[in-house]
């Protein structure tokens, strides 16, 4: 079992460093803004200078998850569908409108993928097993999937995690592209997985992906049945692109509180470990990220078991 | 559980399939030229010359797509040549890349920025993600598809996370590597860093000046000894180690002493349950770059002592092909393995002063080589070793 | 001179996005890279290839001439007097 030692998220909710995310859950209007925590107390002045919003979100919610651990993390997974997009456009703006051989070299640095789980490492000293995951939409689960192999392994204390940010030019494609009627928003999710159950009260029981178009219902119960369970036995459905309203006690769309960016399960694998903390009577919650609908990531998350 | 090798294909500038590239490293004749696009055309860059259409034409691929994604199915579909999707083997496709789709969705954005109208259906191919989604609809796969994106190790890890996932029983067999096309985003980024040579590269010698990029794709593909009963695959390697560990030291420079590396290739060596005494080759990351050269060497010199094994860069031959650099540099090391053959450090005349480490200078085959270890460095400190034994 | 150095001082807190520093906190003769000055790095250091390029027209090829001249605000001063 893959035990929830302590998750950390910075959205465009109150959700960084609250003992229950719930508190003040509410769904997203369309002026959503990121709330943001005072990135001077997690982050030395002279990195920040530099950093976009995507690497401020994740080396925060990291070093926080980090302090409410005492192991150092064995293994550093993180997933991102469209990575550093704001230095990534900086830069393109750079070499369209800067003339001549000399260019900022900065926006490059960060633009790729890996700099969120790089920029980890390094404020953390850590030298780790540090991989970075992209794959659209399913970026999230891939990511998981990874950090749940390191603890089959014999990996002890696993830093699991997802960020995307939005840049404006992302409404341009709202519509064609992207089919959301979402806002756009940014947010991390980062979480510290561990064979041992420790403080957790939840843990990731399984996590399966798809890649082609298929039957999501039976999907579902395949999946659920090879994990004991069922769609009756499932106390609360978090979903994205698919509609089990009807087959389901409670049942929320996580984008209403996420707002849209591919990685957003994540931060649902949050609101399943907080919803345990009130619903002393929930066992099971299912994630099912069907926000493209090619692709079907499915998280079952259960009640830590209480010894007698 | 051993993890077999059972395909491999490339395309770099030195050649568009595995047998043209063996000709290439045989006759010690580098893909590295003066550029032929409007943003290589001042530089040295293993540059395929072939447009994007071209090679969607040449290679008779079903989709129009990025450069990276055009290049990445070029050399997975020789890897995947032989084999066939079957629903009792469970296929996956890992690739690395570090631009994804830029090279066409760059042209777009200029649009965008001049205040033309872009073609907005183009940005499909940008993200990363689709790119590996559209070289795995190329070969049929869709049972699992990644992305591993840690910039120049990109496709070492791709490998390691496939031999991970076949080891623990989540798929049989995996379709492996890394792809980058070359792009103005990545050519103006390596610019701005001022870490190319004017000239051609010189890993590992004393007045080398920096790096000569390239584009290219290199993939293989791994099936478990449970799966070769199924396919009737005749086994052309064994992949027998792999780690990544982090430097920690610096965004962009690797570590004076090579901490990283070391560790990497400690723990390579260690998955392999071999010695450093048993490694026969080196194929280095060996960028030319000065820092990721001395880095380098002081972590093989700390690993491999005094008996330093045999070896070599090969990006004097093809350019750095970044997050494709890990499955190309795997391609030759399985080459090198079933021929004996050492890979000479093209361009090479004096060694480092503060090592005195030489590589291999020529070509030669029929040596005894048993064991192989790759090195692939990416930005962030990522390192990544994997270790390719004779069956 | 000494207007070159107010200059230079504010250009570097932009080019460096050293957002939390004005021109008065950086003495002339503090080292700007190390622990014991601005703490600025390799990255930083090709900022001041881009500066040297941008504000005064003077170009440094080789990275490694750096070292001698972003040594201080002085040292940085003396360089753009002499090569402009």
């Amino acid at each position: 079992m893959y035990f929830i030692q302590h998750i950390e998220s910075i959205t465009h909710q109150d959700s960084f460093q609250k003992k229950n995310i719930w508190d003040e859950l509410k769904p997203l209007t369309a002026d959503t803004g990121l709330i943001s925590p005072d990135y001077k107390n997690y982050i030395p002045v002279a990195a920040l200078r530099r950093l976009s919003t995507i690497l401020r979100m994740g080396i925060t919610v990291s070093k926080a998850c980090q302090e409410k651990v005492s192991h150092e993390f064995d293994s550093i997974s993180v997933g991102t569908a469209l990575g550093c997009l704001t230095d990534t456009e900086k830069f393109l703006v750079t070499i369209n409108t800067v003339s001549g051989d000399i260019l900022s070299p900065t926006a490059f640095i960060q633009s790729t993928h890996n700099t969120i789980s790089g920029q980890i490492s390094l404020d953390l000293k850590n030298h780790a097993y540090n991989m970075t995951h992209t794959q659209n939409a399913l970026s999230f689960e891939v990511a998981l999937k990874d950090g749940l192999l390191c603890i089959d392994e014999g990996k002890s204390s696993v830093l699991v995690g997802a960020a995307d940010e939005a840049i404006p030019f992302l409404e341009r494609l709202r519509g064609s592209l992207i089919e959301t009627s979402h806002p756009f928003t940014s947010g991390a999710t980062f979480m510290v997985l561990s064979g041992k159950k420790g403080e957790s009260i939840s843990h990731i029981q399984a996590c399966e992906v798809f890649f082609s178009e298929g039957n999501t219902e039976n999907r579902i119960e395949k999946f659920l049945s090879s994990n004991n369970c069922s769609l009756q036995e499932l106390d609360l459905v978090l979903e994205a692109g698919s509609d089990f309203k009807s087959k389901t006690s409670a049942h929320y769309s996580f984008p209403d509180y996420s707002g849209y960016y591919q990685s957003a399960s994540a931060f649902a694998v949050h609101m399943a470990n907080d919803w345990f903390i009130e619903n002393s009577d929930s066992e099971a919650i299912l994630i099912i990220n069907n926000m493209e609908s090619n692709k079907l990531g499915l998280t079952l998350i259960r009640r830590n078991e209480v010894e007698a | 559980m051993r993890i077999y090798v059972t395909g491999y294909g490339v395309i770099s500038s030195i050649g568009e399939n595995v047998e043209e590239s063996l000709l290439a490293l045989r006759s010690e004749k580098t893909g590295i030229k003066q550029g032929q696009k409007t943003y290589t055309e001042r530089f040295k860059v293993g540059e395929i010359s072939w447009t994007n259409e071209e090679l969607v034409q040449r290679f008779q691929l079903t989709q129009d797509a990025s450069r990276t994604a055009i290049l990445g199915m070029i050399a997975a579909k020789e890897a995947f040549r032989g084999h066939s999707l079957n629903p009792g083997i469970r296929t996956g496709l890992i690739s690395g890349t570090s631009v994804g789709g830029m090279d066409v969705s760059e042209i777009a954005y200029k649009d965008f920025l001049n205040g033309e109208s872009d073609d907005l259906s183009i940005y499909r191919n940008h993200p990363s993600g689709s790119t590996s989604e559209q070289i795995a609809k190329e070969l049929g796969i869709d049972e699992y598809v990644n992305t591993i994106s840690t910039a120049c190790s990109s496709a070492a890890n791709s490998i390691m996370l496939g031999a991970r996932m076949l080891l623990s029983g989540q798929l049989d067999r995996v379709v492996v590597g890394g792809t980058d096309g070359l792009s103005q985003f990545t050519i103006s980024g390596f610019r701005s860093l001022m870490i190319f040579d004017d000239e051609w590269c010189r890993p590992f010698d004393e007045t080398r000046k920096g790096l000569n990029l390239g584009e290219g794709a290199g993939y293989i593909v791994l099936e478990t000894e449970e799966t070769i009963k199924k396919s009737g695959k005749e086994p052309i390697a064994i992949l027998s180690g792999w780690s990544n560990a982090s430097d920690a030291y610096h965004q962009t420079a690797s570590s004076p002493e090579g901490f990283g590396a070391t560790l990497s290739m400690k723990g390579a060596l260690a998955v392999a349950g071999l010695n450093p005494g048993d490694i026969d080759y080196i194929n280095a990351h060996g960028t030319a770059t000065p820092n990721n050269d001395l880095s380098e060497s002081h972590g093989i010199k700390t690993v491999f002592g005094s008996a330093v094994p045999p070896f070599s860069s090969t990006k004097a031959y093809t350019g750095h092909t970044l997050a494709a650099s890990g499955g190309i540099e795997a391609v030759f090391g399985i080459l090198a393995l079933n021929r004996g053959i050492l890979l000479p450090n093209l361009n090479f005349k004096q060694a480092i002063e503060e090592t005195g480490l030489v590589p291999v200078k020529n070509y030669s085959e029929g040596n005894t080589i048993k064991h192989i270890l790759s090195n692939s460095f990416g930005f962030g400190g990522n390192n990544s070793t994997i270790i390719l034994s004779k069956v | 001179m000494s207007d070159l150095k107010e200059n230079l001082k504010a250009q570097i807190i932009e080019q460096l996005n050293l957002e939390d520093l004005t021109p008065a906190d950086i003495q002339d003769d503090a080292p700007l890279f190390g622990d014991q000055g601005l703490g600025l790095d390799s990255i930083d250091a090709l900022e001041f290839i881009v500066l040297l390029d941008s504000n005064y027209g003077i170009k440094i090829a080789d990275p490694s001439e750096g070292k001698e001249i972003f040594q201080s605000v002085n040292t940085l001063a003396d360089y753009i007097s002499k090569n402009q």
